[in-house]
């Protein structure tokens, strides 16, 4: 593909611990890129390296070395302010445990980014009413996060996130609490969200049936990059069977 | 074995511990401080000259007070239980008898209360020492007779009544916690209370309020008419008023605020959120605190008030600080070190009972005296410093009114100005007749004492308030007032202590909670200006308020102490400002202590 990507990783690495400590290397190097599009998952075990790739990809953290360019911009070199705008406008983000705001109705969650940048109610009204009906969650606008189930609230967090038309989604485990039949019907919406609207989607699992929905899966090991699948067409259920295999032989890797 | 578990739990949130501990002891020393002077009759009797109001005033406060520790108790005992239920919720999941919880909860609250009281009443102890000293020796120069720190009643009555708090308390978080079922213990308080703009009830809310506090402050205009029952009636109406004020105009504010289109601006509406999130917890404490506010001031205020009048009565009793007969070397040597402001010597001779003065001496340096109306135009608060007439030798020998108050020896004493020629031909020995004005007697004190211990070596105690001039009214104003004045600087500051704690320690308490959402905020791309702002803004809200009604109470509060200040509301604007100074003070550091709770790491240490 020719186009600029929309992600690009070079050689990052992450060092925890002060001086004179015990250091520990969780990133180790990892190198990648996302194309406009893409829904790609990143898998690996506990301790592997995933959520600190993540918080270093959403300017939550900074990587040690190494750079990371979204949409063009190096976002190492952001700063302040610019920082808490990047994150604002050109991502958004889904998270394992919805981080909705519960003292605010399903409404004013959904257009607090959006009134972040002083857009203003009237006009970001029309919006949230298309958003909430794409993602079937009219009934819920005006309740609050402890009156709706696990599912809806990711629905409504899937709309927060896209009311600023990111430049990319990230999901942190965003399937994590749901249950099976939630958790499908979330990963659907994603694959809609990605093909008719082209949002790019970078999403950590540890879950297959949720990486099974990917185009792409990056699996992470001891902080790298260790293999890469990629779907090729297949339907997500043979995508499926593959991820398994693939964990599977990693198991038994990691078990020898 | 749950024993060790809990006190893990305990160990593992020092830090809402110590928020909680530190309020509960600052206020039992509080309230030890009040019931050191409260409880102690015959420091209240010989500090306020025996006036019966007084010490039912200070049985009201006792009241008052209680009622603020109550709620303050309860309020932190919620925050207790808010702090520990999630643990409890988990030890009841794997097995553990609820009895036995309740016991464990029971037994952790009524620790808490007897380790907190106790370090409370030594603080308090230590700090009716220390302040209450410092403020006799600021005030009085003096100390005040039957004061004391560490006095046994006022011990027993603050840990007889926190203890029985505390008892009830804890039996009531033990209620709860058995009551409660195990989930909702384990998901916590996350049940957003949503309120409603009721228009009718919040309209009668509002009315109520109003009218309670109306009639409270009549009561207090009227108190020399109904006496005790004013000061109980103006006491229950005043609380009630507060409280039903704070409920109605508080909720319908912010869901009034939050229709605007102001809401939708980044992050108002969150904020207003915040605010309503919890609005029915805070409108309890924040009557509460619009109380102490009041209490605090007001003790201040008064406070000041006595002092201006010791000054005004010192002031206004005579021209000059002292008149001397016949002064030795040493002593005119020590009245001239003094910072002068006027002096003047004349010549006089005494045959028989009438003392007789030269006219001519005072043609050339008339006598200063006190304009007549001056108490008036004072009382009415039209002049601050005196400017004082001057009498020539003509006028005094017509009038020599203004030579009796400072000059005669005795009362059927009489005093005549003749010329030189017949002052000559008088036959008694020439004495002088001194006279001198200091600048500022309450800082010549120490001099002026010295200067009364040279003169009458034996009984300059007695003596003292015997001179003829302003340093006697003083010394005889201070015994009248300077009472008082101590009282009110020592309980302002006290009240102001409780202040700070109670809206401090609410605040604050509820910053664990709000540490998710200022994340979640942080992560969704909020500039950390923005994050600083809300935050300001929503403690300043709650600053705001009850600083507002409480200072309403306090301008209608001073209508008491008419029949004792005369002018009340003279010059308030000094202990108003530094009031409110500290007050500001207090919301800075709320605001920075809170900002490092809840505000994320990352953002800052970019």
């Amino acid at each position: 593909m020719s186009e600029q990507p929309i992600v690009s990783a070079k050689n990052i690495r992450k060092t925890y611990g002060k001086k004179d400590e015990k250091k520990y290397e969780a990133l180790k190097g990892v190198n990648f890129e996302i194309q406009p599009g893409e829904f790609v998952g990143i898998m690996g075990a506990s301790g592997s390296g995933k959520t600190t790739l993540l918080n270093i990809l959403t300017t939550l953290d900074q990587p040690t070395e190494g750079q990371v360019e979204i949409n063009g911009k190096n976002i190492s070199e952001l700063s302040g302010n610019a920082v808490a705008d990047f994150r604002a406008n050109e991502i958004g983000f889904i998270f394992q445990d919805f981080n909705l705001l519960e003292n605010l109705t399903n409404r004013e969650n959904i257009a607090l980014p959006a009134s972040l940048q002083n857009v203003s109610t009237a006009k970001i009204a029309p919006q949230i009413e298309q958003l909430a009906a794409q993602l079937s969650i009219t009934d819920l606008l005006d309740k609050y996060p402890t009156e709706i189930s696990g599912g809806q609230k990711q629905r409504v967090a899937a709309a927060r996130a896209l009311i600023n038309q990111p430049a990319i989604l990230f999901g942190d485990e965003p399937t994590g609490a749901l249950d099976s039949a939630s958790t499908t019907d979330l990963l659907e919406l994603l694959t809609d969200i990605n093909q008719q609207q082209n949002v790019p989607i970078l999403m950590v699992t540890h879950d297959p049936l949720s990486a099974s929905y990917c185009q792409r899966i990056l699996f992470i090991q001891d902080g790298q990059i260790g293999q890469e699948l990629q779907r090729n067409g297949q339907t997500h259920q043979q995508f499926y069977q593959e991820i398994i295999e693939k964990l599977g032989a990693f198991q038994s890797q990691e078990g020898k | 074995m749950l024993r060790k578990l809990a006190f893990t739990g305990i160990k593992s949130r020092i830090r809402d511990y110590l928020v909680l501990f530190t309020g509960l002891v600052i206020s039992s020393a509080v309230f030890y401080m009040f019931e050191a002077i409260a409880t102690n009759p015959e420091f209240l009797k010989s500090s306020t000259n025996g006036m019966s109001l007084v010490s039912f005033i200070f049985q009201t406060g006792s009241v008052l007070l209680t009622l603020i520790s109550l709620v303050y108790i309860f309020y932190a005992n919620s925050f207790l239980l808010s702090m520990r239920q999630h643990d409890y919720g988990m030890f009841l999941v794997l097995g553990a008898r609820p009895k036995k919880i309740g016991s464990l909860i029971l037994a952790e609250t009524l620790v808490i209360g007897l380790i907190s009281s106790v370090i409370g009443i030594v603080i308090g102890v230590g700090l009716t020492g220390t302040l209450g000293g410092y403020l006799m020796e600021l005030v009085l120069q003096d100390k005040l007779a039957h004061f004391q720190s560490l006095y046994l009643p006022a011990v027993f009555i603050t840990l007889v009544l926190y203890m029985v708090l505390f008892i009830i308390a804890g039996l009531l978080n033990r209620r709860k916690l058995i009551k409660t079922p195990v989930l909702a213990l384990l998901k916590g308080e996350r049940e957003p209370n949503r309120p409603r703009l009721k228009p009718i009830s919040a309209a009668i809310q509002i009315i109520l309020g109003l009218g309670l506090l109306a009639s409270g402050y009549f009561a207090m205009a009227k108190l020399t008419k109904l006496r005790e029952i004013g000061i109980f009636f103006a006491l229950v109406v005043i609380v009630l008023g507060s409280y039903f004020l704070f409920n109605a105009v508080f909720v319908g504010a912010v869901i009034l605020l939050k229709k605007t289109k102001w809401a939708g601006r980044g992050l108002n509406n969150f904020t207003l959120s915040q605010l309503s999130f919890r609005i029915r917890n805070y409108t309890k404490i924040l009557a509460t605190v619009s109380l102490l506010f009041a209490l605090a001031l007001g003790a201040i205020t008064v406070g000041m008030g006595f002092g201006k009048k010791t000054e005004m009565f010192s002031q206004g009793a005579s021209a000059y600080t002292m008149a001397l007969r016949d002064p030795s070397a040493a002593v005119k040597k020590q009245v001239k070190a003094l910072d002068l402001e006027q002096q003047a010597s004349y010549t006089q001779k005494k045959v028989k009972n009438t003392l007789y003065f030269e006219k001519e001496e005072f043609d050339q340096n008339p006598l200063q005296d006190v304009p007549d109306n001056w108490f008036d135009r004072a009382a009415h608060g039209k002049v601050q410093k005196i400017s004082f007439q001057k009498l020539n030798g003509s006028q005094l020998q017509k009038n020599p009114g203004a030579l009796y108050s400072i000059a005669q020896e005795n009362f059927d004493q009489e005093i005549k100005l003749v010329s030189t020629s017949k002052f000559n031909a008088l036959q008694a020995p020439r004495q002088e007749f001194y006279l001198f004005r200091v600048k500022d007697i309450q800082k010549a004190q120490p001099q002026l004492e010295k200067i009364v211990r040279t003169l009458y070596p034996k009984k300059h105690q007695q003596m003292r308030t015997m001179i003829p001039g302003g340093y006697a009214s003083y010394l005889q104003a201070k015994q009248m007032f300077g009472g008082f004045e101590f009282m009110g600087f020592f309980l302002g500051i006290a009240f102001l202590a409780m202040l700070a704690s109670c809206l401090m320690f609410k605040i604050l308490s509820g910053a664990n909670s709000d540490r998710q959402r200022y994340e979640m905020l942080n992560k969704l791309g909020v500039r950390p200006r923005v994050l600083r702002q809300s935050i300001s803004r929503e403690i300043m809200t709650l600053y705001a308020l009850p600083g507002v009604l409480g200072i309403a109470h306090v301008l209608f509060g001073l209508q008491m102490f008419k029949p004792l200040l005369i002018t009340p509301y003279q010059g308030i604007w000094l202990p108003f400002t530094i009031f409110i100074i500290l007050y500001l003070l207090y919301f800075w550091v709320t605001v920075k202590l809170y900002e490092h709770i809840v505000l994320p790491k990352v953002e800052i240490n970019r």
